[in-house]
């Protein structure tokens, strides 16, 4: 009889136990939901559009199967229309046109010769889309590939998008040298709250440029180079008033290394808004552009950004 | 049958104490019946003032208590000038960790005086057998009755009133015991609203909401073994700390147990308890009530510990020992999502702990031996594993890249004791040296703000153990009518953990002024210090005393801070009849020792004179006393060295209160 009761007290007591178990009065955050909340990830190529010429499939690949303005990284495919088997290939050759509407035809920093993947047999390479398709102007891109011995060229339109992932910013100034440069962001695409490992490509408009229209793509393949030995000092914040120009600890001014790409680290203290204020120095470390920003924790102030700065989000 | 019960009972009493530093006596005959229970002094909750004393209360009439206070409630025990990272605080054995970053959530706030029969307190290593520990150990005991009282049902009520917060509260606890099956009850009631300053100017933010309830089930399964399921329910709401800037809006827990007891009649082995438990604790705070803060914030906090107690007593002829075994496992997880003031804007978010678990198993054991009739020799030791894991280590490599995920450290700890009785001398040497890990927010903490010193402090998962080695002594002096007795300590900590300025990196709470990280100091050392006399003036006319010092300093010979001034309590106790007077005076001298460098600011001394008047009659066939009385009477406006923000302390309040026993 007692046992009994001992029983059901005991019964009873771990339902309690079960039910409070539970139900936390306020559910726990589910961090990976919280990050991606903000940031959508595209992992997977798709491809963006074709070209169907001479018998021979011309894919153009990249992340989501969209083109964005910033940084994108682009694979080609080129296939025998028929067999749909990749052909064998070399010299594959990538340029973006944007026509302004007064009909003047520029490039955007790019990769000109796409480099082969024999893993996967296709071509890979970047291309940094200095805007969006529309008011100033549609993009095409120029294909060139040689197949035994034959050169092909295609062109075709694409949509250039808007980049929402704002990880993947880009900016466009002109230095106190006088000289177009293009800053683009391009990992982390997803941060955490963590060391971030950033990756920048740091670009020049090339004025040499003669503009003939003769050969237009031998010259627009050239529109932008690379600079090279150049440093982007680094000095992450929040702009919120309330978080009174918050900074993080132990981030790396982005430097360059043997892939030409910018490197540093920037460390995110939590989610939300950062603005990377940027100071662009020369290879003789002079100033470019970009200048410092305010240190002190001035909580109830919206921080002060450098004049050079890109604004991210997760 | 029912005989057997009660000496079931007292054993238990016996063995409950026996880790105190007076051991229990017993003899080794065959008969149980022998026990001798002349040592079971459990001390009774409530202080020399009040019979109806908070936790809190009770535990500030410890000499070697002291308390950091952010508001009326939930005040954070320090044990010889230490906070509680040093100490390990445990209910029954059992292992329970806040869940708030702020520490505004001390084990001691998650119990009530009616669910708990003593608090056992020990000094230094002494106090290792619950787990590794620098400052010593605070145990609280719950309430058990016994099997087969006379007494069927039984119980308590306890009603009373404080003027200066209107305090109400009600306080009820119920029993019922059979030979084979006991039942206990308990359910406490606070409500008080905002306090009232020695200026008689009300501080805001200081009220508080709290109801515990605690049941507990025990079954005799055999005439010598017994299982019980404990659980305490603790919800406290709409609690202010007017030292943070921040409230308490609700924090929640639950905290049970199931244990099994066997006892043995013949053998080495007397006694055998084993207890599994689980407690989970939910800690949310609540800064809408601040409209003054620029940036609103969510700081929710949970905290979920499993564990294992299991002891062995042994005894033969002089020789007697406990042995434990502790295994536990604590998951601690701290969020803080910031809104901008343009709420449609993103939110921010941070763990303040990101997913820390901490998993420690120790086996400790304390040996004594009687070498004679005057003089004892106590030894013992213990060795803990402690493993941590932080899940979102990336939180903790922005301040310490590469800093391990895991971490493993082993926590040895072994003391020895003399004890030697001169007829009306009683003294005792001892010595210790014990490791004790860094906490989950010494560790893990990441951007834990701190109202003190107004730093957010960043955990170090690197931290060194921290090593302490200590020496104490005391002696005593005891007549029929006098006591006298001295007691010092002194421990040098290796590693000693603190927060330090960083160079890198900016705060992140708007009211902070920089980021702190945990380091080691190379040392720091502690001396305490407590005299204390007893005196029977008369047969009804009784006067104690106590005074103690503190001191601190760090490597550099600076002050270390929150260690208490001297200071002193004195009390004296009238009888007359059925009317008990009491009058007490305690105070603090002025804080001379302070430490500028952790935020400290020279305090003041202060005297609190308190004074009250009981009476015990019956009501009915029940046994009832009402007290009346008054604290700081003489409306003195301070706050003490350890008062965050310097909030002033309470001013004169009157407290009335009832008890009912039947």
């Amino acid at each position: 009889m007692k046992v009994s009761v001992l029983i059901k007290t005991i019964v009873f007591y771990v339902a309690i136990t079960c039910v409070f178990l539970g139900s936390c009065t306020k559910g726990k955050t589910n961090y990976e939901a919280e990050r991606g909340s903000v940031v959508e990830e595209g992992v997977e190529f798709k491809e963006v559009t074709n070209v169907v010429n001479a018998g021979y499939t011309i894919s153009i690949e990249a992340l989501n199967g969209v083109l964005y303005r910033g940084y994108n990284d682009i694979r080609v495919r080129i296939k025998n229309t028929q067999t749909n088997t990749p052909v064998e290939v070399s010299g594959v050759t990538f340029l973006p046109i944007q026509t302004t509407v007064t009909g003047e035809k520029r490039s955007c920093p790019n990769q000109y010769n796409f480099s082969y993947k024999s893993d996967d047999k296709y071509f890979s390479g970047y291309t940094v889309f200095t805007s969006e398709s529309g008011s100033e102007g549609g993009w095409e891109i120029n294909v060139n590939f040689t197949v035994g011995g034959q050169n092909f060229s295609v062109i075709k339109e694409v949509l250039v998008r808007q980049q929402t992932n704002k990880n993947l910013n880009m900016t466009m100034f002109t230095g106190k040298d006088d000289e177009q440069y293009v800053i683009a962001l391009i990992s982390p695409k997803k941060p955490n709250v963590a060391e971030n490992k950033l990756v920048a490509g740091i670009y020049k408009l090339n004025r040499q440029l003669d503009s003939s229209p003769k050969g237009f793509a031998d010259q627009l393949q050239f529109s932008y180079l690379q600079v090279e030995r150049y440093a982007l000092k680094l000095d992450p914040r929040m702009p919120e008033p309330s978080m009174g120009n918050h900074s993080s600890p132990n981030n790396k001014d982005l430097i360059q290394d043997t892939d030409g790409l910018y490197h540093g680290v920037v460390n995110y203290t939590m989610t939300g808004n950062w603005t990377l204020n940027f100071i662009l120095l020369n290879p003789d470390g002079k100033v470019i552009r970009g200048t410092e920003v305010p240190k002190d924790f001035t909580p109830g102030v919206e921080g002060r950004k450098s004049e050079l700065y890109l604004d991210i989000l997760f | 049958m029912r005989k057997l019960s009660i000496i079931l009972f007292i054993l238990s009493l016996g063995l409950k104490v026996h880790g105190q530093s007076i051991p229990v006596k017993r003899d080794t005959t065959r008969r149980l019946g022998e026990v001798n229970v002349e040592a079971t002094i459990k001390r009774k909750i409530e202080s020399d003032m009040k019979m109806a004393v908070s936790v809190d209360e009770f535990l500030a009439s410890s000499d070697n208590i002291s308390f950091i206070k952010r508001g009326a409630y939930a005040w954070e025990p320090l044990l010889n000038n230490m906070s509680t990272e040093r100490s390990t605080i445990t209910i029954d054995g059992m292992h329970v960790f806040g869940a708030c970053t702020d520490k505004m959530d001390p084990i001691t706030s998650y119990v009530e005086s009616n669910n708990l029969s003593s608090i056992d307190i020990k000094s230094g290593q002494e106090g290792n057998m619950h787990g590794a520990t620098v400052a010593g150990s605070i145990d609280l005991k719950r309430r058990s009755t016994p099997f087969g009282l006379q007494q069927k049902i039984g119980g308590a009520y306890q009603t009373g009133f404080e003027f200066n917060n209107k305090q109400a509260f009600n306080l009820g606890n119920l029993f019922y015991s059979t030979d084979n099956f006991v039942a206990d009850g308990s359910i406490a009631l606070r409500k008080a609203g905002n306090y009232y300053d020695g200026n008689n100017k009300e501080v805001l933010h200081s009220q508080y909401n709290k109801l515990n309830a605690s049941l507990g089930l025990a079954y005799k399964t055999s005439a010598l073994s017994a299982v019980r399921v404990d659980a305490i329910f603790d919800r406290a709401k709409d609690v202010g700390f007017p030292a943070l800037p921040m409230d308490l809006w609700l924090s929640r827990a639950i905290i049970t147990s199931a244990s099994y007891k066997q006892l043995f009649e013949e053998g080495l082995v007397k006694v055998w308890d084993t207890k599994v438990y689980f407690n989970a604790v939910e800690h949310y705070m609540d800064d809408t009530t601040r409209p003054e803060n620029l940036v609103h914030m969510d700081m929710p906090g949970w905290s979920t510990t499993y564990g294992l107690v299991s002891k062995i007593n042994l005894k033969k002829d002089r020789y007697s020992s406990e042995v434990q075994l502790n295994a536990y496992d604590n998951l601690s997880i701290a969020e803080m999502r910031m809104y901008p003031q343009d709420r449609s804007k993103q939110t921010m978010f941070a763990y303040s702990w990101p997913w820390v678990t901490t998993r420690f198993v120790s086996v400790a054991m304390n040996n004594s031996w009687e070498i004679s009739d005057r003089s004892k020799v106590n030894l013992g030791g213990s060795l803990g594993w402690n493993y941590n894991y932080s899940k979102y280590v990336e939180f903790n490599w922005i301040f310490h890249p590469g800093a391990p995920q895991k971490k493993n450290r082993w926590l040895p700890g072994i003391h020895a004791s003399y004890e030697l009785n001169l007829n009306q001398f009683d003294i005792s040497v001892g010595t210790g040296v014990g490791h004790r890990a860094p906490s989950v927010s010494e560790a893990y903490g990441y951007y834990i703000y701190n109202s003190f010193d107004r730093y957010d402090y960043i955990g170090n998962p690197d931290l060194k153990n921290e090593i302490s080695y200590e020496v104490n002594a005391s002696v005593g002096f005891k007549t029929e009518k006098l006591s006298v007795s001295a007691k010092v300590n002194y421990f040098y900590i290796d590693n000693y953990i603190i927060g330090r300025i960083l160079s890198l990196g900016s705060p992140m709470n708007y009211q902070s002024v920089g980021v702190k990280g945990y380091t080691s100091l190379k040392y720091a050392t502690l001396f305490n210090t407590a005299m204390s006399i007893d005196y029977q003036v008369l047969d009804n006319l009784h006067w104690k005393a106590v005074l103690t010092y503190a001191r601190g300093k760090d490597d550099e010979e600076s002050n270390l801070p929150f260690i208490r001034p001297l200071s002193y309590q004195t009390a004296l106790h009238y009888a007359y009849k059925r009317i008990g007077l009491r009058t007490s005076l305690n105070g603090d001298f002025a804080q001379t020792n302070y430490s500028p460098a952790y935020g400290e600011d020279q305090t003041a001394s202060y005297k609190i004179w308190n004074l009250s008047a009981d009476y015990s009659f019956s009501l009915g066939k029940f046994k009832s006393v009402f007290q009346v009385g008054a604290e700081n009477l003489l409306n003195e406006y301070y706050s003490t060295y350890a008062d965050w923000g310097n909030i002033p302390r309470m001013g004169r309040n009157i407290f009335t209160s009832l008890k009912v026993n039947f």
